[in-house]
């Protein structure tokens, strides 16, 4: 009994246009889904820390998608599908080749772009969503900030400038004390 | 990884504790327990030990209200669970979404809130393994428990499913590696398939990996179904796999002993949703005019499964229960939270061991930020950033005891370990006093008409 090979040639989307030119957007497939060290992080509750905007704020990235665009390990992309748009890391995949997909771990940043339909089945479309992916070179935003500037539930609403200028909420709880 | 010193320096072990984490429920853990906190856990994966020695910093210590200027403030307990009180008990369309990571006992004065005032009780598997539970009652439910996985099969299927992720002590202690009485070379006698579009760290330590195409789920398996059926394929390639690999598979397939199908997220969050599932439980009947083939749902919290099955015994509905009308009432994509979201229906949100923040599609999301939430859990997270009421609870399985049920529905009790910290409340406890608080203004109001 062995275990079998990974193949060379994966299974995957295949786009029209050659692997070697350099472009400034992809379309890409966005899967999310659970990820031990998303996991683990999550529940030892440590969501606030830079620890978890490393593991729930990234985007795996086939090797030679990264190259296409132009980007390294740890710099920000930006996310855009038909339900919003977000800034994450680029990481290289462990499991690549799959060029033509992408994968965000469950979390604040993926739900950004990730489809709300449930097509009257109670679950949402987390998995197969089609979005692009192009440089940014703005920051990720820490988990406590990233909530802020999506639902805007205390402060401003309209006012999408104020809510980039406002401090961090840094990576404690911030709550006044009795 | 760097070498790590063992623990020495602990004051007592306390032994068979069960791992409040994922659907595994492993009960062999071993908490190394010094001055009231767990400084070590045996036998637990990365996954449960993170969660058993969990970081303190952001643990939820006391009740906060949310303030005027958008600040959450600290406040004393009667305060809080009178403001969260008199939210439900005004509320027209209230929502309890969670559960799952709580106690049987925590939900029964969950449902009797829920009828009280008429709300919509629904558990985290409305996002995960929903269709699934859909597909059980479209198509029936080939089950098992993990201990006959353990003893007798011979052929084990992750589909969907990334177990060395999601569930990491699955392949060591029910399904791949452990020796069973029947299998008594552990892993030489078993075969593992992994059906799965990612090369995912499960498939790598897989015997077979079939990669089907995004997408391609129900076609594989319907192509699988009529090669059991005796037909011929028609084309080439289906769903990016050549029919003569699916041929080769299904000979396999047919020529085990005793085969299981674990599938996870990967088949439920797709666009096909239940059909999926639909069509591997047919698969699964299918398989069995050959030989004997199970199929289990992975859970992921570990009493995801639990509310299901008690809501099933008490009200006849596995999650999504609605109690509007007075009676339990059940319909898919209309009781379902995420529905009740996006529709901006529900006017009060009540979030008991649960994360939307963390889960729900921003789309869903949106809403909670226009209405009141409050929030029953033991660690800050991405929804105290957007609840207004927030009251913190008590750890099941290391702080309280309480039954969970495992993913293949057996029962487990999970024992107390150490005391839980002297500002936090019991979460049967919190959820009993706002039905109590609830049932008097509702009286109050009745009295005054
Ligand atoms: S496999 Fe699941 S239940 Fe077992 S120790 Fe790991 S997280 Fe806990």
């Amino acid at each position: 009994m062995t275990y079998v090979d990974k193949p060379a040639v994966p299974r995957v989307v295949k786009f029209d246009e050659p692997t070697a030119t350099k472009r400034d957007k992809l379309d890409v497939m966005l899967n999310t889904g659970s990820d031990i060290y998303q996991g683990a992080c999550k529940k030892r509750g440590s969501t606030l820390k830079d620890e978890y905007r490393k593991v729930s704020g990234v985007a795996y990235m086939d090797p030679k998608d990264m190259a296409k665009l132009g980007v390294n390990n740890w710099d920000s992309v930006l996310v855009t599908s038909d339900w919003g748009e977000v800034v994450v890391s680029a990481v290289h995949s462990r499991d690549a080749p799959h060029e033509g997909t992408i994968f965000i771990p469950k979390g604040p940043w993926a739900n950004v772009v990730v489809s709300a339909d449930t097509y009257c089945c109670c679950d949402p479309t987390y998995k197969g969503i089609m979005c692009t992916v192009e440089r940014s070179d703005k920051e990720v935003l820490l988990m406590a900030d990233l909530m802020r500037s999506v639902y805007k539930k205390y402060v401003d609403d309209d006012d999408d400038e104020g809510i980039e200028k406002l401090e961090s909420l840094g990576e404690m709880p911030v709550y006044k004390k009795l | 990884m760097a070498y790590e010193e063992p623990i020495t320096d602990y004051d007592h072990i306390v032994e068979n504790c069960t791992c409040a984490f994922c659907g595994c429920n492993c009960d062999d853990l071993e908490f190394l327990v010094k001055d009231n906190h767990i400084v070590g856990v045996r036998h637990a994966c990365r996954l449960g030990a993170s969660k058993v020695m969990e970081d303190m910093d952001q643990r939820l210590m006391v009740p906060m209200i949310r303030g005027e200027d958008g600040e959450l403030e600290e406040v004393d307990w009667d305060t809080a669970l009178n403001k969260a009180a008199e939210l439900i008990a005004g509320a027209v369309r209230p929502v309890f979404y969670g559960w799952s990571e709580t106690s049987i006992e925590t939900m029964k004065e969950g449902i009797a809130l829920g009828e009280e005032v008429g709300a919509v009780l629904d558990n985290q598997a409305t996002i995960c393994h929903g269709p699934s539970l859909q597909a059980v009652q479209n198509a029936g439910y080939p089950v098992l428990t993990l201990g006959e996985a353990k003893n007798r099969a011979d052929m084990i299927v992750y589909t969907g499913s990334n177990a060395m992720n999601s569930h990491p002590r699955h392949m060591a202690r029910y399904s791949t590696f452990p020796r069973g009485y029947f299998r008594q070379r552990g892993r030489f006698d078993r075969t593992v398939v992994t059906m799965d579009p990612k090369y995912s760290d499960t498939a790598k330590m897989s015997d077979i990996w079939v990669g089907f195409e995004q997408n391609g789920d129900y076609e594989f398996y319907n192509a699988i179904r009529a090669v059991l059926k005796g037909k011929e394929l028609k084309q080439d390639v289906i769903s990016g796999i050549p029919k003569e690999d699916v041929y080769e598979l299904v000979e396999a397939m047919k020529n085990t002993q005793f085969g299981v199908v674990f599938f996870g997220l990967g088949l439920t969050h797709t666009l096909s949703k239940q059909r999926n599932i639909d069509i591997a439980i047919n698969m699964v009947q299918d398989l069995n005019k050959f030989t004997k083939w199970v199929l289990m749902p992975m859970r992921g919290h570990f009493n995801v499964n639990g509310f299901n099955i008690f809501m099933s015994y008490e009200m006849g509905f596995p999650f999504g229960v609605d109690f509007a009308r007075g009676y339990p009432r059940y319909m898919m994509g209309e009781t379902n939270t995420i529905d009740l979201l996006t529709r901006k229906e529900c006017d009060v949100f009540m979030v008991i061991a649960a994360d939307p923040g963390a889960h729900f599609p921003s789309g869903a999301n949106k809403h909670l930020a226009e209405i009141p939430v409050i929030q029953i859990d033991i660690h800050w997270g991405p929804s105290t950033e957007i609840a207004d009421v927030v009251l913190p609870g008590s750890f099941v399985g290391v702080e309280v005891g309480g039954t969970s049920y495992r993913m293949d529905g057996v029962p487990i009790f999970m024992k107390k370990a150490i005391d839980k910290p002297e500002t936090c409340r019991d979460d049967e406890w919190i959820v009993r006093e706002l039905k109590e608080r609830v049932a008097k203004i509702k009286q109050a109001q009745v009295a005054s008409k």
